[in-house]
């Protein structure tokens, strides 16, 4: 079974305004101070598609073209992630089913705060 | 992409189809995102697949109004094989789900990129918002 190594990112104000222009997604919780601090999350936080990316990497980085081509992600988002965060993505045990490995995912941050859940899975090999 | 008038998400019913989308991520597009995202993996002539799904969700974001407070609560993301940048693609969605529970109205979006040999990515993205006057 393919092991899928860990990645850790810091992700900042500046990350998270470079994510808003390079995918469209400019709503202001992520981009607003003044806006953002007036609602419930007290601050900018960030895309949970910026988070997310940070599995498809670890994924990419393990499985090379197979998990371009055949790779798929499930996850929830548990909680938001904060300006100055250093998020870890990481893979769990692996499972072999049906031609496709399975393994359990997540995005946690420094404080061990659970970001994102879910499960990623690629063709075997 | 281009601008469409947008439907608040909570008013968004259960089947209703939006309007198609024709769009292209150019290599300057795809390294933007590959630097914003801090991903230095290579992915050669392809495009990285979720960020086809991050610019459809952008352009799809073109016909949803979202209230404050609304919430990306889940993303499913299935690949089906690699575009390049430059390919032209098609993105097509719909809602597929639509509920209220608590106060919120839950919505999941269901969407397909296709390019030029077919189908690229599908994608599911499901989104928490307020309901109109806090009932549900």
């Amino acid at each position: 079974m393919i092991r899928v190594p860990a990645v850790a990112r810091e992700i900042d104000q500046a990350r998270i305004d470079a994510y808003a222009r390079a995918s469209g997604d400019a709503n202001p919780i992520h981009i607003d101070a003044a806006f953002a601090a007036a609602t419930s999350f007290g601050g900018t936080i960030a895309h949970g598609m910026l988070v997310m990316a940070l599995l498809a990497e670890m994924m990419h980085a393990a499985h090379g073209e197979a998990w371009v081509r055949t790779g798929a992600l499930k996850v929830r988002f548990k909680a938001p992630t904060r300006p100055g965060d250093t998020v870890t993505a990481s893979a769990g045990e692996p499972r072999q089913a049906a031609g496709r490995i399975d393994y359990p995912v997540q995005c946690a941050n420094q404080r061990g705060e659970v970001l994102i859940e879910g499960r990623a899975t690629v063709a075997a090999p | 992409m281009s601008s469409r008038s947008a439907i608040p998400v909570t008013s968004l019913p259960k089947g209703h189809a939006f309007a198609r989308v024709r769009f292209t991520i150019d290599r300057a597009q795809a390294a933007a995102y590959l630097e914003a995202t801090g991903d230095t993996t290579d992915y050669g002539d392809a495009l990285p697949p979720l960020a086809v799904v991050a610019l459809a969700l952008g352009a799809l974001q073109e016909q949803i109004a979202l209230p404050e407070g609304a919430l990306h609560t889940g993303q499913e993301v299935e690949h089906r094989m690699p575009a390049t940048a430059g390919e032209a693609l098609e993105l097509r969605g719909q809602v597929a789900m639509r509920s209220e529970r608590q106060g919120f109205v839950i919505t999941a979006l269901d969407y397909t990129v296709s390019g030029v040999h077919g189908d690229v990515v599908t994608a599911r993205t499901t989104i928490m918002a307020p309901a109109p006057g806090g009932g549900a």
